[in-house]
């Protein structure tokens, strides 16, 4: 189970809404007690994809190591990524699968015409073949 | 001696730790040295054919350790390993 605080709930959002039609991309940082975790922090970052964004994100590595810095930094943990899917539903594509990470849980934030929808949350096998849904709580406004 | 970075989700299989200091002269043996401490964690990072996985990439201090000499890159006292995933994904393809 990921549990998402309200502040980091509402700069991933924000992130979402900001970046449409584009896909967005970011971090999550904060803790984990063996199956349940807790967002505290949303760190947003760079869709670094070079092509056609709507459809797209890539993450710097570089961002990456930045962002664990920053967690180790402030006491927390690297636990999660997140990006968006404008305009259409939030579930893992094969592509977010084939270019995934076991390490961490995948959220998923649908943007339809500009406006956050929905999300879920994914933790994807080694072999990149498979992501199991994580349950997922977010702040209701 | 050189300083390993572990990512939080692979502290399960490092005893818990968040670093962990190891001998070698290249990555390599760093890595050797890591997987050997905690046998646990080489199915994490290697493939059963013995190479890193394609998500995995070892950074050396800044340096990403392919635009140096892989593997074989020297490592000197002092230095820290970072193992960072590459991570991409969207609705191309389904």
């Amino acid at each position: 189970m990921i549990r998402i605080e309200p502040e980091a709930w509402a700069v991933m959002v924000s992130h979402a809404q900001k970046t449409y039609p584009n896909e967005c991309c970011g971090a999550m940082l904060g803790s984990s007690d063996g199956s349940e975790k807790t967002v505290k922090v949303a760190v947003e970052l760079e869709n670094a994809f070079a092509g056609e964004q709507g459809a797209m994100y890539q993450l710097r590595q570089e961002d990456l190591l930045r962002a664990d810095s920053e967690a180790r930094r402030r006491g927390m943990d690297l636990i999660g990524i997140f990006h968006s899917h404008p305009d259409c539903d939030a579930y893992f594509s094969k592509t977010d699968l084939e270019n995934s990470c076991p390490w961490y849980s995948f959220v998923v934030l649908s943007v339809k015409n500009g406006v956050f929808d929905h999300a879920n949350s994914f933790l994807p096998d080694p072999d990149q073949t498979h992501a199991d849904k994580e349950q997922l709580i977010w702040p209701k406004s | 001696m050189a300083k390993v970075l572990i990512p939080t989700p692979l502290r399960q299989y490092a005893e818990k730790k968040d670093t962990v200091d190891l001998h070698g002269a290249t990555v390599g043996e760093v890595l050797t040295a890591l997987t050997t401490q905690f046998g646990d964690l080489r199915k994490h990072l290697f493939t059963d054919e013995g190479k890193l996985r394609s998500f995995v990439n070892v950074y050396l201090n800044d340096e990403d350790i392919r635009y140096l000499n892989k593997d074989k890159t020297e490592v000197k006292d002092g230095d820290t390993l970072s193992i960072v995933p590459s991570i991409a994904g969207g609705l191309y393809a389904g």
